[in-house]
């Protein structure tokens, strides 16, 4: 088991040090190796010129050597010539550094003398004398453990400093997320007005707000919607019961002619038959809703379908004056349930000869969408619906005409059927509408 | 004043005993509205409250229908019926039943029902079923239907009254057929909307329709002449002929 630190902010400030401690420790290996080589090159490139030139005086003026410590400053080198120790200086001497060389070692080599000083010791073997030479490493190889030592000390100064600043970024990046949680927290099912907090809508969290807040939106958008529902929904389902209640309680108070009780009952029994329709539609949407209707889809020929539909209705329209043209073009086919999208066409052109004023025109014709679709389109000559409506006109109970009553009463539900019907067949109704000058709507479903 | 009430009459048979139906009903109000309402049809009725009690007496007694419920205590209304069927008892059997899914009309009818009607139900389309279910395997041979002076030929589908001939829309002649069939009887909206537009879905708006055609109907059989034939009972339907009282 793996145990988790509570907090990103934490989290991230060891991330950070860490990744930091890691990067600083790279950089200094990197820098010791390099100024290490470096020094070294330095004190052999002396140690090569002090050979160098002990070898050309011993050659050319060999009476010379003794006068080189104090002529040209290489103070540390001794020269062996056929086995014997010819010259030695005195600071080879005092510093005993013959016995860097006790193996035969060659060099160039580090040396540590009893005395605690560091030499670079070198040799040069020649058949018949041997010359060897060395420098004072001290002051370099001080520098270096200096660096090494600085270098030391730094990196978990630096590790601490990154992990308490890690910890501050992290706090101030993370701030707005707890300012949300804060936020959220505080917003139930009757506050769904409120929003989170976006400080800069183009960054990380502030987009995760923005995509929160669309979510509440739509959240608070289908609580208002069920809020509406269950009130549209108990005041049409009250007021038949409500109006039953009253004629049959009225009936049983008098004492009535039976012509007059038969008409109570059947006052009553219509009001039975209004139930009975608004129970059945909204099952079929509450059945929709839960996805209990399943749609079995088949290739279905659309002019066919309008046609038949609209001579369902015609004697409506007739009744009305109203003209039904169906426009009986080439055959147009989809792939749909037929019994459910008739149910949704059916609602939709009764709904137009309801809403159509006498005298009035209704067309309707199937055809062919441009981009492989195929289209049912109900085009009346009504009142036409005011854009605020639009939107709201297929949800249940919604009337543009909200003080509207008797003969055009119907539940409220028909175009909600409709568009339920049309989704059902992987569709979606599009509407046009202009006040005073009709509305279209359309049945858009995949070809 | 019905012709089957007390004589054993049905469809103008004559029969040697009442006809027996079961009604296997939980509902207590619904179950004594059902016994009354068939047996103002002159129908001897027998009653069971729970699927057991149904089940034991429709396996015992003959009985020419069952009206059967599906949510019953004790015993489902579909096991009473398979099993039914599986003791070999071909009784007509009648489901009534809240359920309304094409699953359930499919469930019920593969397990042996005969007919299938959701409630609420109106009582019309119910005895309209019922007389249809009794008289099933007889044939139908009548081609002619009269009330008083109103004759209708279905073979070549004329209509006349007395001696005038009337012109009717393919739906209003279909409409008065489906009254002229039950005349004397009411005929609910539901039964004009399954047995005229053939709609099943009652979500469908279709009562307006069947309200226009109805009066269209009356504007060319009544309102020529002075005695009315077609009326409307309020709450119910329509009726040709004088309801009975």
């Amino acid at each position: 088991m793996k145990r988790r630190l509570p907090s990103i902010r934490a989290r991230l400030a060891l991330w950070h040090a860490g990744v930091l401690t890691l990067i600083v420790c790279v950089f200094s290996a990197g820098i010791l190796v390099f100024v290490r080589a470096s020094l070294f090159a330095g004190v052999d490139r002396q140690l090569h010129r002090a050979l160098t030139t002990i070898d050309w005086v011993y050659h050319h003026e060999p009476d010379e050597i003794a006068d080189l410590a104090s002529e040209s400053g290489i103070v540390l080198f001794q020269l062996v010539v056929d086995g014997k120790l010819r010259y030695q200086t005195e600071g080879w001497k005092r510093a005993g550094l013959s016995r860097a060389l006790h193996d035969g070692a060659m060099g160039p080599e580090s040396w540590e003398s009893p005395n605690g000083g560091w030499y670079r010791v070198q040799a040069v073997a020649e058949p018949s004398y041997t010359l060897a030479a060395a420098v004072v490493e001290g002051a370099r190889r001080d520098a270096f453990w200096t660096l090494v030592a600085i270098l030391a000390a730094g990196i978990p100064l630096a590790a601490g400093l990154a992990v308490a600043g890690g910890y501050f970024l992290a706090g101030r990046a993370l701030a707005p997320v707890g300012a949300m949680a804060d936020k959220a927290r505080q917003i139930t099912a009757d506050s769904l007005g409120e929003r989170l907090p976006v400080r800069n809508p183009q960054d990380e969290f502030g987009r995760l707000a923005g995509v929160i807040n669309d979510t509440l939106s739509r959240l608070h958008d289908s609580f208002d919607r069920l809020r509406r529902f269950t009130a549209d929904a108990s005041h049409e389902l009250r007021t038949p019961l409500t109006a039953m209640r009253s004629v049959g309680e009225v009936a049983l108070e008098a004492t009535l002619e039976p012509a007059r009780y038969r008409e109570v009952i059947g006052s009553m029994l219509e009001e039975v038959d209004r139930l009975t329709h608004l129970v059945d539609s909204l099952l079929v949407l509450t059945r929709a809703d839960s996805g209990a209707t399943r749609p079995v889809r088949e290739v279905v020929e659309l002019s066919a379908l309008t046609g038949s539909v609209a001579d369902h209705l015609r004697v409506l329209a007739e009744e009305k004056q109203q003209s039904l043209s169906v426009d009986a073009g080439a055959p147009v086919e989809a792939r749909c349930d037929p019994a459910i999208l008739r149910l949704g066409l059916m609602n939709l052109l009764h709904n137009a000869i309801k809403y159509t004023p006498s005298g009035g025109a209704i067309h309707v014709r199937a055809k062919a969408g441009e981009s492989g679709q195929s289209l049912i389109e109900v085009q009346d000559s009504g009142p036409g619906i005011a854009a605020v409506h639009r939107e709201r006109i297929f949800e249940r109970f919604y009337r543009a005409d909200a003080g509207r009553s008797g003969e055009s009463a119907g539940v409220g539900l028909g175009l909600a059927i409709a568009r339920w019907a049309v989704a059902a067949n992987g569709g979606h109704i599009e509407l046009e509408s202009e006040e005073s000058k009709g509305s279209l709507f359309r049945i858009v479903l995949p070809g | 004043m019905s012709a089957a009430h007390g004589a054993y009459i049905l469809m103008g048979v004559p029969l040697e005993h009442p006809v027996r139906i079961l009604v296997i009903e939980d509902e207590k109000k619904v179950a004594s509205a059902l016994r009354e309402g068939l047996e103002v049809e002159g129908y001897e009725v027998s009653a069971a409250a729970d699927g057991e009690e149904g089940f034991q007496l429709a396996s015992r007694s003959p009985f020419d229908l069952v009206l059967l419920d599906l949510a019953l205590p004790r015993r489902d209304g579909i096991d009473v019926l398979t099993a039914l069927r599986r003791r070999n008892v071909a009784t007509p059997v009648f489901i009534l039943t809240a359920r309304d899914t094409v699953e359930d009309r499919v469930l019920g009818l593969d397990g042996g029902a005969d007919d299938y009607l959701v409630k609420p139900f109106t009582f019309p389309e119910l005895f309209a079923r019922i007389r249809a279910l009794l008289r099933r395997g007889r044939a139908d041979p009548v081609l002619k239907l009269q009330h008083e002076d109103l004759r209708v030929n279905l073979a070549t589908r004329e209509v006349a009254r007395g001696d005038r001939s009337l012109e009717l829309t393919a739906k209003e002649f279909e409409v008065l057929e489906c009254l002229l069939r039950h005349r004397g009887r009411t005929v609910s909206r539901d039964m004009l909307a399954s047995s005229v537009w053939n709609v099943a879905a009652r979500a469908t708006p279709l009562d307006n329709v069947i309200d226009v055609t109805m009066a269209r109907l009356r504007r060319k059989i009544d309102d020529p002449f002075e005695k009315k034939l077609l009326h409307t009972v309020r709450g119910m339907g329509f009726v040709l002929g004088a309801a009975r009282e």
